[in-house]
């Protein structure tokens, strides 16, 4: 579903050359959850940027749904991202001068999707992330778990088969934090594949599929069947 | 995907900066329509035609400072020498000189007192039969002077009995169109009309009856006298130029003064307008120019303060040209809500300046034409600053910015 096969990222500025990615390969299969770990600028986030064709890449080849994305135009890659890829943010980036059913419809409305079909579409996300009845609130007036429930609708409003989360509870006390992580495990369950980049070993472990980022490369590869293990908390614990 | 209602609201949302600018961009309609408006009329006033080839025509003063000498005498001289000098078409000594904002005007009636009957405004001038061909005003119906209309006036009850006037004058007075032949008077004195000059203007351009005019057959003793000359076009410099010392030439004891052009002496009388004129366009310039800066400083305060937000709609799938029309949108709805209420300050604006300053009724085409402009200024701020958020990477949106 997912093919990446000897991506490279290189950052040039004047005297310079940060190899963010190097020689990155990973395969990911429909309807996996894989939490991505490792220490601060190992190159995570460029990752989740690169699939998320929020970014583009030096070298290498990327297939998301047999796709090439690197022949992909600006705009082929706007509407990809829109279509199968919902994003969850680690700061909820909701926009604060649009109320919670105006943030979710934003997807939708890039879509092109009529306005029924939107309203419809939109209560039945907030629906399952509980905000409903603040459909009229605005981002401000709520708390920082509610809103990155309703960032979580809007991810699913366009009902994406990726998910990529960046962090998804980096904002987050420890007791919203498994609230959401207990969202995103269900609409794992619901078939949507989930990619999420984290610090925390816990929500980690929670994950069935592990990978660690180490200096742009994928170093190390842990498949857990849902058994706690603190296999990749060494380098976890290094950052936090 | 026009998302006119989510930016609606968030425009109401977040009020401060657009309505500021809504402010604005209402003032600028408002004012700049007005000024447009004025500057048009002051334009076709300052270009309405006068009747004479005022490039040709020049005028100057002669004081004298002995009085026993034949005045009447010496202006025959004058008139003579001045026609004898290569270049010059004709001569004439007037009592008054059109266009310089300088003469005489009165009630002229259609029977004499105590039951004076119409009345007309009309300024006018004494001269003799040299005066319509010095003037260079066409007779279109009638005769000009001969040398017995004319009256040199020694005492007081000597007056003209015939006089020429232009036509809008005859067709005020006489609006059957029997003006030719009719007899006016001028306080007691009859006046018959004897011939119609298409067009001439008065002294004063600014007069509501500018081209009620009207030439008397007179010359009048004085030791101040005023001298019309009409020249062929290329020889008006040169002749002006030797004027001062011919007339000294011929009698020493007076002084030539103030030598000007007609239209010069005219461009003189509308210094004032012209001054406003060119303040009302920099006025302008200046609006137009800070509404367009003001437009383009808040997008481009917008983008820097929305760039996150930027990049996470393009992560959320808007293509660039979304971002472009998401803020063309935004502009466009402070502009059309700043147009409205302009539209309306200016018309109001025009009421009170109408009211104020006798000003002409406000054209709505200036106010309409100013907002169309306004839009398009607006939309051209606007384009440069959104094509830069349209730039923006939406990896921007995984960042802690």
């Amino acid at each position: 579903m997912l093919s990446m096969k000897n991506i490279n990222k290189v950052y040039q500025t004047e005297k310079v050359q940060t190899h963010a990615l190097r020689d990155f390969d990973l395969e990911v299969s429909e309807g996996e959850f894989i939490a991505v770990t490792g220490p601060s600028g190992s190159g995570k986030t460029t990752f989740l940027n690169i699939a998320g064709m929020l970014e583009s890449y030096s070298s290498g080849d990327y297939l998301l749904d047999d796709i090439n994305v690197g022949k992909l135009s600006d705009n082929a890659k706007a509407d990809l991202r829109n279509q199968k890829i919902g994003f969850i943010f680690q700061g909820f980036n909701l926009i604060p001068d649009l109320n919670l059913y105006e943030n979710v419809e934003v997807p939708l409305r890039y879509r092109g999707i009529k306005s029924a079909q939107r309203k419809q579409r939109i209560m039945d996300c907030l629906e399952q992330v509980g905000l409903a009845s603040r459909a009229k609130h605005l981002p401000q007036q709520l708390s920082g778990g509610q809103q990155q429930r309703v960032a979580i609708a809007r991810a699913l409003a366009g009902k994406p088969r990726f998910l990529l989360a960046d962090e998804p509870t980096g904002n987050l006390d420890s007791l919203m934090a498994r609230q959401v992580m207990d969202l995103l495990e269900q609409i794992n369950r619901d078939g949507a594949t989930i990619i999420m980049v984290t610090h925390d070993p816990e929500l980690a472990r929670r994950a069935p599929r592990n990978i660690q980022v180490v200096d742009g490369q994928l170093a190390d590869f842990t498949l857990y069947q849902g058994a706690p293990d603190m296999h990749v908390s060494s380098h976890a614990a290094a950052q936090v | 995907m026009f998302e006119c209602k989510p930016i609606f609201n968030s425009l109401l949302r977040s009020k401060a900066g657009a309505m500021m600018l809504l402010v604005q961009i209402a003032i600028t309609v408002a004012i700049v329509s007005n000024a447009s408006f004025i500057i048009y009329d002051r334009v076709q006033y300052l270009k309405q035609e006068t009747g004479y080839p005022e490039e040709s025509i020049f005028s100057f003063s002669i004081t004298s400072f002995v009085e026993d000498f034949d005045q009447l005498q010496q202006i025959e001289i004058d008139e003579s020498v001045l026609r004898g000098i290569p270049g010059v078409i004709n001569a004439v000594n007037l009592s008054e000189i059109p266009l310089s904002g300088s003469g005489s005007a009165s009630s002229i009636h259609t029977a004499p007192p105590p039951d004076t009957g119409r009345g007309v405004r009309a300024a006018y001038v004494l001269g003799d039969e040299n005066s319509v061909d010095t003037l260079g005003v066409k007779i279109i119906a009638g005769r000009n002077f001969n040398q017995e209309d004319v009256v040199i006036q020694r005492s007081p009850d000597q007056v003209a009995t015939v006089a020429i006037a232009s036509k809008s004058f005859v067709e005020e007075m006489f609006p059957d169109g029997d003006g030719l032949g009719n007899t006016v008077f001028m306080g007691p004195y009859p006046v018959q009309i004897i011939g119609v000059v298409e067009k001439m203007m008065g002294p004063w351009l600014k007069d509501r009856k500018a081209d009620n005019f009207i030439i008397f057959p007179m010359v009048v003793e004085s030791t101040f006298q005023k001298m019309l000359v009409r020249t062929e076009p290329s020889e008006r410099a040169s002749v002006m130029k030797q004027v001062e010392a011919l007339m000294l030439e011929n009698n020493g004891d007076r002084v030539v003064s103030n030598v000007i052009g007609m239209d010069d002496d005219k461009a003189l009388y509308n210094a004032g307008d012209m001054l406003m004129l060119r303040m009302l366009l920099v006025l302008i310039v200046v609006l137009v120019l800070i509404t367009a800066l003001g437009i383009y400083g808040l997008t481009m305060f917008n983008i820097s303060k929305r760039t996150k937000q930027i990049g996470t709609r393009r992560a959320l799938g808007a293509r660039k040209s979304a971002i472009v029309r998401y803020f063309l949108i935004e502009n466009s709805m402070v502009c059309s809500a700043g147009l409205l209420i302009g539209i309306v300050g200016a018309i109001y604006l025009g009421d009170a300046l109408l009211k104020a300053y006798s000003l002409p009724a406000l054209d709505i085409m200036y106010v309409v034409v100013t907002a169309i402009v306004v839009f398009c200024i607006s939309v051209l701020s606007v384009i440069i600053p959104a094509n830069r958020a349209a730039n923006i990477s939406p990896s921007i949106a995984t960042r802690s910015v």
